[in-house]
């Protein structure tokens, strides 16, 4: 099926915008297109799967990926930025060309992590390197960012990673844990969003680099 | 003596054609904004009105000011008569001739912003400075997207990447080239200075960027320049057009000089449906700020690398 293939590039040029971008904003809304690139993977294939086996889970997945990643967490993002007062749209401290030049090279590494350990080099391959390195540039999106909510979009993406590794290189996990992952993303969202709010009422700011001064 | 008829040919071909994708492009942007628009042949009134007239020259330009104009525009149909218009019927071709069309596109640029530092304006001095910055960055996409086309189809030719392009057919809807595509697309609109990168018909000297390294030109040697940069418009063109839409190469490559008859008008139609597309492009986008043409710049160079990975691991 070569739709999946489109996708998963799609996806690996999304995370290349969503490090391109400079303001909370737009990398809040560029998480929001990936998230929707990803439900549409699992809506693909998860309808092959039930028009071959008759399974549905992976369509229930895509419905609650649509839900949960499109819809909700994104809001809740939108709206923890939105509170507090005037504030440092910027979140980017390396210039983005560098950035993006960073990732060219987590892409390459990718590629020879994969292929290094004998995955014979075919479709299945590709897939996975896409979302090998999917991971990798959400991890340093997260080291690369200032603001308490870039590292949040970063780990999500790097959970977005892994979701489409299972789906596009195995076809989906088991329907139980694909649930158990959603709760306990729904979940570190939602503890890593009440610290964000503690946060930004507590110091007035997002910015991680003033975490600094609590060291003894 | 065969090849040498078709090379004048082809170079005859290529320097009628030139101007024609400009005035497309600025007729599909005076639709949208419902006005008439000049006609499709404006840029050749253009050029034929720029070299019937007199020249100001600045006392302070030196022979490098005199030499950029002819440096440019020969680099460009140099560069031109190596990409054929018609991939089996071609003009110039070796094993390795990108290099060479990259390294004369490079040439062409050099005296461009040298001619625009020259006569000691300020504005010229700036563009030059900006088409460098922009192009440090376009010019290893363009490279590494030769490259990887290159190696695929067996030697870093243009003649040869186009006619494996034709053989292709519908195969080249593949991810790999659609990344190649999308590079290809961001150093053509930067290369030809079109809108993200540069506004072609902008007179505001804190925007310009290939307009203020041509300030202080006037006259013929004004139009040189502007033809050589006709001239590698359409070599981009001409690219985009035959590697992404190769329909119909295959069959007219065994047609011998029918082939070559009905094939112009195709290759044509090809290359002014690319310019369609850069002017629908140009009416739904705004241009960019300065400072972020290099994130754009890193883009094309990222999906072209990208695209190389992915074709050099997995194939077509």
């Amino acid at each position: 099926m070569d739709g999946t293939h489109f996708l998963s590039v799609a996806i690996l040029l999304s995370t290349f915008a969503l490090v391109a971008n400079k303001r909370v904003r737009s990398y809040i809304r560029t998480f929001q297109v990936q998230s929707a690139l990803v439900a549409l993977g699992a809506l693909v294939v998860g309808t092959e799967h039930f028009s071959d086996r008759g399974e549905w889970d992976l369509l229930v997945v895509a419905a609650i990926t649509l839900g949960v990643k499109v819809w909700a967490i994104p809001r809740v993002l939108l709206k923890a930025h939105g509170q507090g007062e005037p504030r440092r749209e910027k979140d980017f401290f390396y210039n983005i060309p560098l950035l993006v030049l960073c990732c060219c090279a987590l892409t390459a590494f990718a590629y020879f992590a994969v292929l290094g350990n004998g995955v014979p080099a075919d479709r299945g391959a590709s897939h996975l390197i896409n979302a090998v390195a999917v991971v990798l540039m959400g991890l340093f999106f997260m080291i690369s960012r200032r603001f308490a909510l870039g590292q949040i979009v970063g780990f999500l993406v790097m959970e977005n990673g892994l979701f489409v590794a299972s789906l596009f290189a195995a076809g989906g996990m088991p329907f139980v844990v694909d649930l158990g992952v959603f709760v306990d993303v729904l979940s570190a969202v939602l503890i890593m969003g009440g610290l964000v709010f503690q946060l930004s009422e507590k110091f007035h700011s997002l910015d991680m680099g003033k975490l600094r001064k609590l060291r003894g | 003596m065969r090849t040498l008829m078709e090379l004048v040919l082809h170079l005859a071909l290529v320097l009628a054609l030139a101007p024609l994708p400009g005035g497309v492009i600025r007729k599909i942007k005076a639709f949208v904004q419902k006005r008439q628009g000049p006609s499709l042949f404006q840029e050749y009134r253009d050029l034929r009105k720029l070299f019937r007239k007199d020249m100001v020259i600045s006392d302070r330009a030196s022979w490098v000011f005199f030499a950029a104009p002819f440096v440019v525009f020969g680099s460009s149909v140099a560069a031109a008569a190596l990409v054929p218009l018609l991939p089996w019927a071609g003009g110039a071709e070796f094993p390795g001739d990108v290099f060479l069309v990259i390294s004369l596109l490079a040439l062409g640029r050099f005296f461009l912003a040298l001619g625009g530092m020259d006569p000691g304006s300020t504005f010229g001095g700036m563009g030059s400075s900006r088409e460098m910055t922009i192009s440090a960055l376009l010019e290893p996409a363009f490279l590494v997207f030769t490259l990887a086309l290159g190696l695929q189809a067996g030697a870093p030719s243009f003649g040869v990447i186009l006619r494996h392009a034709a053989t292709l057919g519908t195969a080249v809807w593949h991810p790999s080239f659609l990344l190649l595509l999308f590079s290809l697309i961001l150093v053509t609109l930067g290369e030809t200075a079109r809108i993200p990168v540069d506004d072609p018909s902008t007179h505001l000297e804190l925007t310009m960027v290939h307009e203020a390294m041509v300030l202080e030109y006037s006259g013929p040697f004004l139009a040189l320049m502007e033809y050589g940069a006709a001239v590698k418009q359409l070599l981009f063109l001409t690219v985009l057009a035959q590697v992404f839409l190769p329909f119909g190469n295959a069959a007219l490559a065994g047609m011998g000089i029918g082939g070559v008859v009905l094939g112009l008008p195709l290759a044509a139609a090809k290359v002014l449906v690319m310019a369609a597309v850069a002017g629908v492009a140009e009416v739904f986008t705004v241009k960019l700020r300065i400072f972020s043409v290099p994130n754009l710049a890193a883009m094309a160079f990222i999906a072209a690398f990208l695209g190389f990975l992915n074709l050099m691991v997995f194939g077509g």
